[in-house]
Formats: structure tokens, C-alpha cells, sequence
């Protein structure tokens, strides 16, 4: 009998609790907004800077950020949005560049237009960054950052093995895979990771020489010879043997943060990352993207991803979720700083690169003004238009990463990436 | 009060019928109509419209579809016989009772498939990694010299795979053929051992045939299971794999839905290739196992 009562006792304890959650909750959601963005290091850590920025100015706002990988925060999107129903998406999204036209195009009415509110000034942001998520003369996004691209390298390793920084600056990629063996036969470590699955190094090289998978007009653009340029080249270091092979994005880069591999070509925002690691401050250094040898007008510089945050139509927190974007996003300059210099945040408002973070140096990176250097790259980038299918392209060319590594024909690869992606593009 | 002929269906018998036809109707009639009409559609994302047979005429075409087909028939001709054969033996084995330790033996084969699908495949990721555990091991035993690239290329990632999923089901086809062995009457074997036949003859014609309707049971649920694999590949291998090697034809359907611009009607298509297979095995399965009557 005792038992029963106790028990009784604790189940009313329990409701009530319960009833208590509920309404801490109810309260809460009130000006929460949900954030779904895929770095934790990287893009979340700048999205919390921002909402405790906005915080400030607004009281009782407060930010759920929820980080997922990136490819799992791409398929949940997409499988939630083809559902229909809008329960459990968040207010805010960060999509990929190369994904943007495909979710703005197959899902025309879950994203809100930004450019309607007009408290966003768009003519404020890298043209380039605008057109990719404007759709029938609107415009969806709140532009974020740049991938602009270059060489990160462990300058110690690369001093043991005799290279100086001038060693290292506007490279070939030819003379990156002579750096790379002489690194691996003087100090053993491998010059650096690529994932077999992520044909990412390659999208370097082909933007590198302006070329894409696409024509401007959207049709499929693999014959042409910059492509081949650029594929003979990617099959070049495949074949080289300077580099780990990995798979996944932590093996990939648990190979450099734990101080395996000397160097990666990647996108600035991988800064953020490799500052995670303190101790190996001031062991870093950047040079310029390598580039393809005999091609005309290949550049030192490129462009590997880079995303936008993009608000749901059916958010529930809608109107604060915008004022959020525009006020902070949209225009602190101060803010923009400070994610540069904390995350590698290389942000496309183009008035904050006026301010004093962009001409820093920086003492991780040697004390180089790393900043500048990317400023200047990125004028250099060519331009190109992404296009609705880049995953079915980048899945043709992954098709053929292996064949390649071993040694197969460009040629034939290149057949094969093109029947691909034709077959898919329906 | 008439009684009712045998065979007629009265009100009542509805009234007691209706409420499971109707959840039957609801969940597996209106899915399967729904899915058959949608493989019709064609057209991006949620924008449909009718294209009879244009995805059909799109499988003939499709050099991705026709190697995750042949992916997954390579996955289920080589791993199904290797598991039965596997799960038959360890029956055998732990059915002996001079064995010592068998109840041990048997919680250890069968503890595979108590872990999760994910969670085996996200541990043969990283043991099978290009410096983890296993490759370790093989260099120190001096069996390599150079690690086995199981994640990046085509033959060992699809080895990898048939690994995987053997570890991982081979215990559970061993409990059916266990279960089935304990219905065979020993005085059968003792007869026989009396006779003088020898132990492989004894089970070649006694052990074998008693076991048949298990072997059908386990052949054709293994075949399904493998048509169907996802789980595995897609943890393992998240692309398909180097070269696509690992793509299957479930992994394929995901990626034409939730990767690449959404296809549905496609996917849709897809999905019924993998019904026909079923359909197609389980009744060759079925003749080939079926009772022969004597002349």
C-alpha cells in the first residue's frame, strides 16, 4: 500500500515536471530561431557570434544550432521538403553554392525571398554570390562566404625538407607532385589527403582554368579542353602516390590536425579548422592555389564551395529569423571581422573588406597578412555558373576517381563522365 | 436459427475482417497503387507530369542503373551461397554434443545481429580504414606488405562489403538450420552409423535433405535482404563507393530521390526493378527446391 502511494506521488511529480518542460518550451520558442548549418568549427561558431551580437540589441533572443554533416543536412532537407510537410525544418538553412539553383528550382515555394523585405541591400555583396541564388528576378539568400581557395602547408615540415615560402608561391601542380616526394623522402610525412570519394581537388583545377561542367547556358560541358586540361592533371596527382588516400570528411581532416600530412589545397574556411588545433600555431603557412602548366589563362587562385543562409517559408519564427540576417549579416562590419580573423569566415559583404581584419597578419599563419593575400586571390578567380547538377556531375567524375588513380585513360574517362552526366541530366 | 453453409462469408465475418482490410488497404494497397502510378511521372522535384513509359525507356539507357544492378546481383551471387554454406556448417558444428561450450558458442554467432545495422558498419569503416586496425594487423603478420586499399578500390570495397554483411548475418541463418537440425530424430544417425556410413555420406543423405525447406527459407530471405541492402553500403561507402562499386540498386534510389535533383518517377521505376527480382528469384527458387514426386 505504501509502494502505491509513493508511487502515485512521483507520477504526479512527474506530470507536473513535465507540464513545467512544456511550458519552458512554449516560452522559448517564442524567439528562438533553429539554425541548420554543417561546421561546427566553421560556419555554426559564426552563426553563434552573430546571434549573440543580435542578442544584445534584442533581448530575450536566443539561437538553436543544430550541425550535421554536410551531406546528411543536404538529404534531410531534401527528403523533408519532397515530404511536404514543414514540421521539424528550421527557420534558417545553410545551403552549398553548387546545390542552390536545384533546391530554389525543384522546391519552388519553400524558400523565402529576402530580396522582397528590402531590408537587404543586395548591391552590398559579391555580385557573383547574388546571381547564384536569384531565381525569376528574386533573390533568396543572405550571401555568406567565399571558397576562395590556396595552398595551406605545415611550413615546418616543408623547412625541414629545404623549401622556403618563395618556394612555394604560384606553383604548378606539376611542381607541387616534385615538392610532394621530395617532403615524403626527407621527412616522411605524406604531402597530402585526398578522399577517392570527393572529387573536390578536381573542381579546384577545372574552375582554375575557367572551365566547369556546364556551359553558362546550362548544357553539359565535359568535352571541351579545359576540362581535359584539367582532368589530365587531376589524373597526374592521382597517380603520383604523394598523397593518403582517405575517406570521409574527419579521416580527411584528422590527417592534417594530427599532424600526418604537410599541406591541403582547399577553401579558406578551412581555417577554421585548422586553427582548432592551438599548438601548432605559427606552423602554418598559405601560399596561392597551384596551378595547371600550359593552359592559357589558368590561374593561381580558385574556388572550392562557399554557401549562403537561406530562410524557409514556413518558419515559424519568419520575421525575426530575416531581421536577424539583414541586421547583423546584412551590414555589421565589426562582425564581419571578427569571424575572419576567429573562423576564416571570408564573408562577401564587400564593405567589410575595408575593415582592419582583412589587413591583418596573422600569427598562426607565420605572421603573413593571410587576409590580403586572399582578397587578392579572389579577384583573380574565374568565373563561372555553377548550374542545377552538380552533384550528378561531381557523381560521374567520382565514378571515374579510381579508374584514373590507377592509371586509366582521360580520354575514356571522359566518355564516360559525359554519357553519365547526359543520361542523368533529366 | 439456419446454420450457415461452410464457405459463406457472412456480415459478421466482414465486421470482424474489416478493420485489418482496412488498415491493409490503407498501408500496403494505396502505397503500392500510389508507387506504381508515380513511376509513371516524370519531372523535377514535386513538378510531375505523365511519361508512360519514358522512365522504362530511361532504365535501358541508364549506365549508372544497369551497374547498380549488376553490383547488387555480383553481392548476392557470391555472398548468399558463401553464408548458407557458412551458417550450415557452424549448425552442424554446434549441433554436436560432444562439443564442449556450446551455449557460449552459439550466444557468440549470434551476437552480430543483436548490434545495429549503422553501428557494425560505422566500426568495419574505421577498422577497415587505409592505416586502421586491420591493415595494421596484416603488415604486422608480414601477410602484406602494402595496405590493402579496402576503401578505395573497386574489388576490395566490394569485398569489404561481402565481409561485412556475412559477419553480420551468417548468425542468424545459423539459429533457423539449429532449430532445424534438433527436429532430426537421432535414431536416424545411429541407424545409420550402425550400417557403417561413413559421417560426410550421413550428411549428404540425411542431414542435407532434412534441412531443405530450411535452406529454401534462408536462400530466399537472404536474397531479399541482399536485393534490398542499404544500411551497409551507404555507411561504408556513403557514394557508391570507389567506381561505383558498391552502388547498389537501394543506394541508387536514395540518390536519385534525396542526392541529385529529385526524380521520383524514377526512383519510382527503380524500386519496382527490385520487386520483379524478388518476384523472379523466390519462384526460381522455389521450383529448384521443390519436392520431386516419384515415378
Amino acid at each position: 500500500m505504501k509502494k502505491y502511494a509513493f508511487n502515485r506521488r512521483s507520477v504526479i511529480a512527474a506530470a507536473f515536471a513535465g507540464i513545467s518542460i512544456l511550458a519552458v518550451t512554449a516560452a522559448q520558442a517564442a524567439d528562438t530561431v533553429t539554425v541548420w548549418c554543417w561546421d561546427k568549427e566553421f560556419n555554426g561558431a559564426t552563426m553563434k557570434e552573430a546571434a549573440d551580437r543580435y542578442a544584445k540589441l534584442h533581448p530575450g533572443f536566443t539561437i538553436n544550432i543544430v550541425d550535421f554533416n554536410k551531406a546528411d543536412l543536404e538529404q534531410k532537407l531534401q527528403a523533408q521538403l519532397s515530404s511536404g510537410t514543414t514540421d521539424g525544418l528550421p527557420d534558417i538553412v545553410l545551403i552549398e553554392d553548387y546545390g542552390a539553383q536545384k533546391y530554389l528550382q525543384s522546391f519552388t515555394k519553400a524558400f523565402e525571398p529576402l530580396s522582397d523585405t528590402k531590408a537587404i541591400d543586395y548591391k552590398n555583396f559579391a555580385p557573383y554570390k547574388v546571381a547564384l541564388s536569384t531565381v525569376a528576378g528574386k533573390t533568396y539568400s543572405l550571401p555568406f562566404d567565399s571558397g576562395d581557395t590556396g595552398l595551406f602547408y605545415r611550413s615546418d615540415y616543408l623547412a625541414q625538407a629545404g623549401y622556403k615560402a618563395e618556394d612555394m608561391n604560384n606553383i604548378t601542380w606539376d611542381k607541387l607532385i616534385e615538392i610532394g616526394k621530395a617532403v615524403e623522402a626527407k621527412t616522411g610525412h605524406k604531402m597530402l589527403d585526398l578522399d577517392l570519394n570527393d572529387d573536390g581537388v578536381f573542381r579546384i583545377m577545372l574552375q582554375s582554368v575557367g572551365g566547369w561542367f556546364f556551359t553558362p547556358d546550362g548544357k553539359p560541358d565535359i568535352t571541351s579542353p579545359t576540362f581535359k586540361a584539367a582532368l589530365t592533371q587531376y589524373a597526374k596527382l592521382m597517380q603520383s602516390g604523394i598523397y593518403k588516400p582517405v575517406s570521409g570528411w574527419a579521416d580527411y581532416t584528422g590527417g592534417f590536425t594530427s599532424g600526418q600530412i604537410a599541406a591541403t589545397v582547399t577553401g579558406v574556411w578551412i581555417v577554421g579548422t585548422i586553427k582548432s588545433v592551438a599548438d601548432q600555431s605559427g606552423k602554418w603557412a598559405v601560399a596561392p592555389t597551384p596551378r595547371i602548366d600550359g593552359v592559357k589563362g589558368a590561374a593561381n587562385a580558385s574556388n572550392l564551395g562557399g554557401s549562403s543562409w537561406y530562410v524557409l517559408s514556413s518558419a515559424k519564427n519568419k520575421a525575426t529569423a530575416i531581421d536577424f540576417l539583414a541586421q547583423i549579416w546584412g551590414k555589421d562590419k565589426d562582425f564581419y571581422q571578427k569571424i575572419l580573423i576567429g573562423q576564416g569566415a571570408f564573408g562577401t559583404l564587400l564593405s567589410a573588406r575595408e575593415g582592419d581584419a582583412f589587413k591583418a597578419s596573422d600569427a598562426f599563419f607565420g605572421g603573413a597578412p593571410v587576409w590580403l593575400n586572399f582578397s587578392n586571390w579572389l579577384a583573380q578567380i574565374p568565373s563561372v555558373n555553377f548550374g542545377t547538377f552538380t552533384n550528378e556531375a561531381d557523381s560521374a567524375v567520382d565514378a571515374q576517381i579510381a579508374g584514373l588513380a590507377k592509371g586509366g585513360s582521360v580520354d575514356d574517362a571522359i566518355k564516360a563522365i559525359d554519357a553519365q552526366l547526359k543520361q542523368q541530366m533529366q | 436459427m439456419m446454420a450457415q453453409a461452410p464457405g459463406k462469408t457472412t456480415l459478421t465475418g466482414w465486421l470482424f475482417k474489416g478493420p485489418a482490410l482496412t488498415l491493409l488497404a490503407f498501408f500496403m494497397v494505396y502505397p503500392i497503387l500510389s508507387s506504381l502510378w508515380m513511376s509513371l511521372q516524370v519531372g523535377k522535384g514535386m513538378n510531375f507530369s505523365f511519361g508512360g513509359f519514358a522512365n522504362m525507356w530511361r532504365l535501358t539507357q541508364d549506365a549508372v542503373f544497369q551497374q547498380a544492378l549488376l553490383n547488387t546481383l555480383t553481392l548476392l551471387v557470391v555472398q548468399v551461397p558463401i553464408m548458407i554454406t557458412l551458417a550450415m556448417l557452424m549448425a552442424v558444428a554446434l549441433n554436436d554434443p560432444s562439443l564442449k561450450g556450446r551455449a557460449l558458442f552459439r550466444t557468440a554467432i549470434f551476437l552480430p545481429c543483436v548490434t545495429s545495422l549503422v553501428a557494425y558498419s560505422v566500426l568495419f569503416k574505421s577498422m577497415f580504414a587505409f592505416d586502421g586496425v586491420v591493415n595494421r594487423f596484416l603488415e604486422a603478420l608480414h601477410i602484406m606488405d602494402q595496405p590493402i586499399p579496402w576503401l578505395s578500390d573497386a574489388f576490395w570495397a566490394k569485398t569489404l562489403i561481402i565481409l561485412a554483411i556475412t559477419w553480420r548475418w551468417t548468425g542468424y541463418n545459423t539459429i533457423f538450420f539449429l532449430a532445424s537440425l534438433q527436429n532430426i530424430d537421432p535414431s536416424i544417425y545411429e541407424a545409420a552409423r550402425i550400417d557403417g556410413i561413413p559421417r560426410w555420406a550421413q550428411f549428404i543423405k540425411i542431414t542435407l535433405p532434412a534441412l531443405k525447406p530450411v535452406i529454401l527459407f534462408t536462400t530466399v530471405t537472404s536474397t531479399i535482404g541482399t536485393l534490398q541492402l542499404f544500411d551497409e553500403v551507404n555507411t561504408i561507402t556513403p557514394l557508391g563507393g570507389p567506381s561505383n562499386s558498391t552502388l547498389t540498386l537501394s543506394l541508387y534510389i536514395y540518390q536519385l530521390s534525396f542526392k541529385f535533383m529529385p526524380s521520383f518517377g524514377y526512383a519510382a521505376t527503380v524500386s519496382y526493378v527490385i520487386v520483379v527480382l524478388v518476384m523472379i528469384l523466390s519462384f526460381i527458387q522455389f521450383v529448384v527446391a521443390r519436392e520431386r514426386r516419384r515415378p
